[in-house]
């Protein structure tokens, strides 16, 4: 599958996930090239549905927030907040005909947190078999 | 403030489908304070719409702004500057804000996106509840502070209806029972007495019978 073809992922990350410093992004980046779009936002209860929608409608073929686990959140409640707004994108999605899994939400666990590139690897994974988004694909 | 709902996005869709050029306009008073039609929800809906036409093959034209009031001629007139572009607005105002508008440009078709719901008060966040219905003769002084038109399921001026259970509504148990709400606060101040008298019913005829209100004020005017 050419670069071309592999479905785009905007990735939304907390800035308090593990390794997820500038250094980290920019060699993330060069690995995934135009596949993964990395946005760091200071806490995942910063995220808007509005996000995940501007991402979807102007490239991206799923997009996705990795928050902190359950009960780490800095600033107590973002994970929470982020889960709800996943949920209403969902929604909104699926009102338009668009399937559920183009976005979502991944919390680590307590135990074994994962690192970006640890998330973002199993991220690309997972969205591999969804096909290119009928909002890019030419008609 | 008043409270609203967005529509189901079928039904917008189904009314914006005549127009190619469509600006969405959102209100960034109570619409936006009960997360219906404020800036943010505007750029959602726009956004949704957009996708759903991409994914259609259909050109369409829809962007959005949003004013800070728009049941008030002067925020509405910024859009002067712009309708020449579309061929409709999508109001996210309430139902105040869409006749504004349509009021104000009737050459231009004004489509409404949400459900205007009700004059109510933030509880909590994501959490409305209705306590005005605006009868334009305010009882408030009697009852403590609490509107048994509004908010007793019965809309009682003369209670309780002896129903209640532990403090909720024997019609939906996830209301408080307005008149032992009533009874309370009036007991806490020492003014059970108000409720010796009976309340005889609203007459209607003098306010909401008599057709669409107005407030005239010389003094405000210019």
């Amino acid at each position: 599958m050419n670069d071309q073809e592999k479905p785009v992922l905007a990735l939304f990350y907390c800035r308090n996930v593990p390794q997820s410093g500038e250094a980290e992004r920019q060699t993330l980046e060069e690995k995934y090239g135009r596949s993964v779009r990395f946005f760091p936002i200071p806490c995942s209860g910063r995220l808007e549905p509005v996000h995940l929608l501007k991402a979807l409608e102007e490239f991206a073929d799923a997009a996705y927030i990795i928050a902190c686990p359950e009960g780490t959140c800095r600033y107590f409640e973002g994970n929470h907040r982020a889960k709800k707004r996943v949920e209403r994108t969902k929604e909104i999605i699926g009102s338009i005909g668009l399937e559920g899994e183009r976005v979502g939400i991944v919390v680590g666990s307590r135990e074994g947190t994962k690192t970006l590139a640890q998330q973002a690897e199993d991220l690309t994974a997972r969205i591999s078999a969804l096909p290119r988004s009928p909002v890019h694909v030419r008609r | 403030m008043i409270t609203a709902e967005q529509k189901p996005i079928d039904e917008i869709r189904e009314m914006i489908a005549p127009y190619k050029r469509v600006l969405a306009v959102g209100c960034a008073s109570c619409v936006a304070e009960c997360a219906a039609g404020g800036q943010k929800e505007t750029a959602m809906l726009a956004s949704a719409l957009r996708m759903a036409d991409k994914m259609e093959g259909e050109e369409r034209l829809i962007e959005e702004m949003t004013i800070d009031r728009q049941c008030v001629k002067e925020f509405v007139l910024l859009l002067d500057d712009v309708l020449d572009k579309y061929d409709a607005v999508l109001s996210l105002g309430c139902g105040a804000g869409v006749q504004a508008v349509a009021d104000m440009y009737p050459e231009v078709p004004v489509v409404p996106a949400l459900n205007t719901e009700f004059m109510g008060e933030t509880k909590d966040q994501g959490y409305w509840t209705e306590s005005c219905l605006g009868c334009g003769d305010c009882m408030l002084y009697y009852f403590g502070g609490v509107c048994p038109l509004a908010r007793c399921s019965k809309h009682l001026l003369n209670g309780p209806c002896g129903g209640s259970m532990n403090g909720r509504c024997e019609v939906d148990p996830d209301v408080p029972c307005a008149w032992q709400l009533i009874i309370e606060r009036l007991e806490k101040f020492g003014a059970l007495e108000r409720l010796e008298m009976i309340y005889p019913p609203k007459d209607w005829s003098l306010k909401q019978g008599r057709g669409p209100r107005k407030i005239v004020r010389e003094d405000q005017q210019k």
